[in-house]
């Protein structure tokens, strides 16, 4: 009887192989949209962030802006200035990951903007930004 | 009981690199081209170490991501996409400047029957500190 039940459960386990190797894995999907990106006339514009900023990203995978981080303009989309980090990795994270700058539209953070594949990932809320 | 022994058997350390020491080779952590930037690839857990998925630059094989190993590439400035496939294919994208390195850890999450292995970009700061205790993989494209 024993034997039997341990081989249902392979048959079964095998069976459950072959639906899932169909299954398609990648099931987060970061949603971001095209736009258009125009490289800035001062190219000396940067500021630094004076205080922690978390940021709650796509996924639930939190960022954090660190307080002391220097930002550097270098460029401008629709929505707002395009700020890439100078001394730290910004990423956005769903099944994929995917660099990203900040959007910065009056003083606040308004989405990402992601240089590869040149969209921009809003955010539900803008967030205020401590800059020195 | 099955799955339980092929899970053990995946997380077991053999498999590990066996190449020498970072601090042996001791690579310039820059390109030695004006134009084109250093890619460091690394994986520091032994999680898993019997699953070494290839890495794909671009569409590129480039070497293989061995546990508590590494290598590095060095590729002219551009947009670039590291695509690692176990049970899944996950991607990491990041633009690349010229004389600029950047660091692409690989980590190991729980699969459905082993276990996923992907890229993640990370600080360079947190690299450098972290590839010391890696061992040289050469980029095996084998």
């Amino acid at each position: 009887m024993a034997r039997l039940k341990n081989r249902i459960s392979f048959v079964l386990l095998v069976g459950v192989a072959f639906v899932a190797g169909g299954c398609a894995f990648d099931l987060a999907h970061v949603s971001f949209e095209p736009t258009q990106f125009v490289q800035p006339l001062d190219h000396c514009k940067t500021f630094v962030v004076a205080n922690d900023v978390p940021i709650d990203a796509p996924c639930n995978y939190d960022r954090l802006l660190r307080k002391g981080s220097s930002w550097k303009l270098v460029g401008t989309i629709p929505k707002g200035e395009v700020y890439k980090p100078l001394d730290q990795v910004l990423t956005v994270e769903c099944s994929n990951i995917f660099e990203a700058y900040l959007v910065v539209s009056e003083g606040h953070m308004v989405g990402f903007y992601l240089p590869v594949e040149k969209g921009f990932v809003p955010l539900s809320k803008g967030i205020e930004l401590p800059m020195e | 009981m099955f799955f339980g022994i092929f899970i053990l058997v995946a997380s077991l350390p053999f498999g590990c690199a066996t190449g020498p020491q970072f601090s042996m080779v001791q690579p310039n952590m820059v390109s030695e081209s004006p134009d084109e930037g250093r890619i460091f690839f690394y994986r520091t857990s032994a999680l898993g170490a019997a699953i070494k998925p290839a890495v794909m630059l671009n569409g590129e094989k480039v070497g293989k991501a061995i546990a508590k190993g590494f290598f590095f590439v060095d590729r002219p400035a551009g947009d670039y996409e590291v695509v690692t496939s176990t049970e899944v294919k996950r991607k990491v994208s990041f633009v690349l400047e010229k004389g600029q390195t950047r660091f692409i850890k690989f980590n190991v999450s729980m699969g459905f029957f082993a276990g996923h292995v992907y890229g993640e970009l990370v600080d360079e700061s947190v690299g450098m500190s972290e590839i010391v205790n890696c061992k040289y993989t050469g980029g095996d494209t084998s």
